[in-house]
């Protein structure tokens, strides 16, 4: 609400500043189309029109009610030169010629005096000597000059209340928006974590749209039409509404338990790359409870280690040996591959830092990377129990 | 985010709608426009969040006009009262007064006529019922001028004509400016025409002239103007409101926009498979299938990782029309997220205050640069529980002596803060206290 109050502020004061400019700027044309007032008034009645209107631009800037001051004090003196500096004869014309000064230039602060009472009373009391002056010069109250005086003093005290009182209402329509838009990034953001959080489906949903994207090739056609009808089916019960809760997601085990065996879940993970051509041989520990979610990004880091054996070791056999204390559990994947050359691989390359691990340092453990080319690649992942 | 055209995923994917093509030149320059600045803000441009961030920020084009157009028909209102007044006073001294009443007659019975469409089908002016109007406003300024011509005074004499340029006000809050802007041209071209033509020039009756040509022409232009400055106004603040709900968000988020594309590309991937499993994709895959299916994986690989990197300050930056446009942000340790809703309030405050009106002085350089860390510099002490996080804004928007309490105190809220000024650009540091471990 505070800086919308700021912004009506903004709003009202740029109104007075460009009303009270135009007002006057007309009125100069008026005046000096007469041909009727002297020199020395006139000159001074400009020079008073254009400290009015540099009072004015400082106002439109700060708001200040000395400025509010100026701004009338100038207008009033422009009009008594020129009013009091003419004959008789000409007043009237030059009446008419001052009414858009004394109407909408000497009007136009009362737009921005909300919270300035000074300045207000300040340019209530100029308006009644204004109407006062130009019904005077005009040659009665009923003339056409004071009746427009009256009339934009009245047009502009009614913009002014109607600028104020309608921002307030859209202020409210707009937080209404807001708290709208708050919930819906909510569920939004509910949603993306849902998805997002189903990622051991999605990474065997990756693995298998890696396959199709070498059009399949290097897995038996029936092995492959089983893993896009199970990674499809998964995707469909996930889009449903429903995190999936299968026995077996193909590979994995998905349901959400707070201790997983990491057994039966190794068992899945071999079973699935036996199926795309690679062997993998288990060593070691059996029966380990992790934590699941540490038991998600161990198992994610073991399966992209696995895949990039299948992929650019050309070898079809890669081994695996899980060690475990009371703290962390180990897994070493080694093959007898062709090897690379560590400092070749861009570090910025995101395969192996981001999904391995990354994955790992997320949940307090890390991965460390051993290779030669011609000697085969060593993975050490660890992760704490 | 991904920079790959959205359009390489779907293409070829059985039971995918494709978007019609456009139908009038208007339509394809407004949705490629709308596209392009999105594409290059790096926003998805078809997914239904930016639709729906789209559809949030429609309605500030008319929000509140409704009132503001109430409060001019006020005004105008009182113009007619004043206008009528005015006239019947000078009825004798007119010598065919009745043709001036005729014209405040059917300007009366057009006001009435619009009230009452407007009470029954809302706050909306169609074009051709603002045409009708010009036109009925057209007879009644005619209707007039042939009642006062043979005065040969149009200043002491026009009444139902001035009340013409004031029935533009309410007008000018319903219709765009570049419609309502003409009509007040002819309407001041009219008024010339007949005052030179009506009666004689001279240097007594030309300031009369000039007052009631400002009479006519300036309300309904103000009346643009503020119209126009309350529509930017309605704007800001909805972008404000908006991108406000960013500070209740986690420490990392994924945003209004990635929700939906991730929901998509789960949907393309499950039309992909299911194509295998049932055969209507043959195995080995045709190429495009196999391309379609790499860039798929990429982009869900890419998403996957999204949320996980980006803090809510980058989700607000990017969302907001005013700050994506003029504020960057540098935050390589992802810092923003540890800031409690506090913290975050004060900073995004501290940016609305310091954009200021958000016009870019220079192409290609921001108004305010926020930078996020390093942690543990001179100065920034890092403890086990908490560390002093450095935010930098280097603000070349507002100058400092115009930057209001606001801004101020919405630095206090982020932490204590130095501040100076070099070469016009404010410079300010806070120590912004964190906690090592957020709980949201």
């Amino acid at each position: 609400m505070e800086l919308i109050a700021q912004e009506r502020d903004r709003l009202l004061r740029s109104t007075t500043r460009v009303v009270g400019i135009l007002c006057a700027l007309v009125s100069v044309v008026g005046i000096v189309c007469s041909l009727a007032v002297p020199t020395a008034p006139l000159v001074g009645a400009l020079l008073c029109i254009a400290v009015m209107i540099g009072a004015l631009v400082l106002f439109g800037r700060s708001g200040a009610v000395w400025w509010t001051a100026l701004v009338l004090a100038a207008g009033l003196g422009a009009l008594a030169l020129l009013l009091f500096g003419v004959d008789d004869t000409v007043r009237p014309v030059v009446a008419s010629a001052v009414v858009p000064l004394a109407a909408g230039g000497l009007a136009s602060p009362l737009m921005a005096q909300r919270g300035h009472p000074i300045g207000l009373a300040l340019t209530i009391a100029a308006g009644v000597v204004t109407i006062v002056t130009v019904a005077w010069a005009g040659g009665g109250p009923l003339t056409t000059p004071v009746s427009g005086v009256v009339l934009v003093w009245v047009l502009i005290a009614v913009v002014a209340v109607w600028i104020s009182r309608s921002i307030p209402r859209v202020a409210r329509r707009i937080y209404s928006i807001g708290n709208a838009h708050r919930a819906e990034r909510q569920a939004s953001e509910t949603e993306a974590q849902r998805r997002q959080g189903a990622r051991l489906l999605h990474d065997t949903v990756l693995a298998t749209l890696t396959l199709l994207a070498h059009s399949g090739v290097g897995v038996s056609e029936q092995a492959m039409r089983e893993q896009a009808a199970e990674d499809a089916r998964l995707l469909r019960h996930l889009r449903l509404g429903a995190t999936p809760q299968p026995q077996q997601s193909g590979d994995y085990s998905l349901t959400r338990q707070e201790e997983s065996p990491l057994g039966q879940t190794l068992e899945s993970v071999k079973q699935r790359f036996g199926r795309m051509g690679l062997e993998v041989s288990w060593h070691g520990t059996g029966q380990v409870l992790l934590p699941s979610n540490v038991l998600d990004a161990f198992l994610l880091a073991l399966g992209e280690c696995l895949e990039n054996v299948r992929r650019h070791a050309g070898v079809g056999e890669a081994h695996v040996t899980i060690v475990h204390d009371d703290e962390t559990v180990r897994a070493m994947v080694t093959d007898s591959g062709v090897g690379f050359e560590i400092g070749e691989v861009s570090a910025e390359r995101l395969g192996f830092k981001e999904s391995v691990v990354n994955r790992l340092r997320e949940v307090g453990g890390d991965a460390k990377l051993f290779s030669a080319p011609g000697s085969g690649t060593t993975v050490v992942l660890e992760a704490p129990r | 985010m991904s920079r790959v055209p959205e359009d390489t995923i779907s293409r070829g994917l059985p039971g995918d709608t494709v978007q019609p093509a456009p139908r009038t030149r208007r339509e394809a320059r407004e949705r490629y426009r709308g596209s392009e600045r999105r594409q290059a803000r790096g926003l998805p441009s078809t997914s239904t969040g930016a639709r729906s961030l789209r559809q949030a920020a429609k309605p500030g084009a008319s929000l509140g006009a409704g009132y503001l157009g109430l409060g001019a028909a006020v005004l105008t209102a009182i113009e007619a009262v004043a206008g009528i007044a005015f006239f019947l006073i000078r009825w004798d001294t007119l010598s065919q007064p009745w043709f001036p009443a005729a014209a405040w007659g059917l300007y009366l019975v057009a006001a009435v006529a619009v009230g009452i469409s407007v009470l029954t089908y809302g706050e909306r002016l169609t074009g051709p019922a603002f045409a009708l109007i010009c036109v009925v406003l057209a007879c009644v300024v005619c209707l007039d001028f042939i009642g006062i011509w043979p005065e040969h005074d149009i200043v002491h004499t026009a009444t139902a004509s001035i009340a013409a340029g004031y029935a533009l006000l309410p007008i000018a809050t319903l219709r765009p400016a570049r419609e309502v802007a003409p009509a007040i041209a002819v309407l001041g071209v009219a008024f010339i025409v007949m005052a030179v033509t009506s009666t004689p020039v001279t240097t007594d009756t030309l300031p009369g002239m000039v007052t009631l040509l400002a009479l006519v022409v300036v309300p309904p232009s103000v009346a643009l103007f503020v119209v126009h400055r309350f529509r930017q106004l309605v704007q800001r603040e909805l972008d404000r409101v908006l991108v406000q709900s960013n500070v209740q968000a986690p420490q990392f988020a994924v945003g209004m926009l990635a929700s939906d594309e991730l929901a998509r590309l789960d949907l393309a991937a499950e039309k992909l498979l299911d194509a295998v499993a049932n055969g209507t994709d043959p195995l080995p895959l045709s190429d495009a299938s196999a391309s379609v299916a790499a860039s798929l994986a990429t982009e869900l690989r890419l998403h996957l990782i999204e949320g996980r990197r980006e803090t809510w300050l980058y989700h607000a930056i990017t969302e907001s029309d005013h700050l994506g446009r003029s504020v960057s942000v540098a935050d390589p340790g992802s810092l923003a997220g540890h800031l409690s809703p506090a913290q975050r309030d004060g900073l995004l405050q501290a940016l609305w205050q310091m954009v200021g009106d958000g016009r870019v002085s220079q192409p290609g350089v921001p108004v305010v640069s926020v930078t996020l860390g390093p942690v543990g510099s001179a100065g920034h002490p890092v403890t086990d529980e908490t560390m002093d996080v450095p935010i930098v804004f280097e603000s070349r928007g507002v100058p400092r002596r115009s930057l209001g309490p606001t801004a101020w105190s919405a630095l206090e809220r982020i932490g204590p803060y130095t501040h100076s000024v070099r070469d016009g650009v404010l410079h300010v540091v806070a120590h912004c206290v964190v906690s090592r471990h957020p709980t949201m």
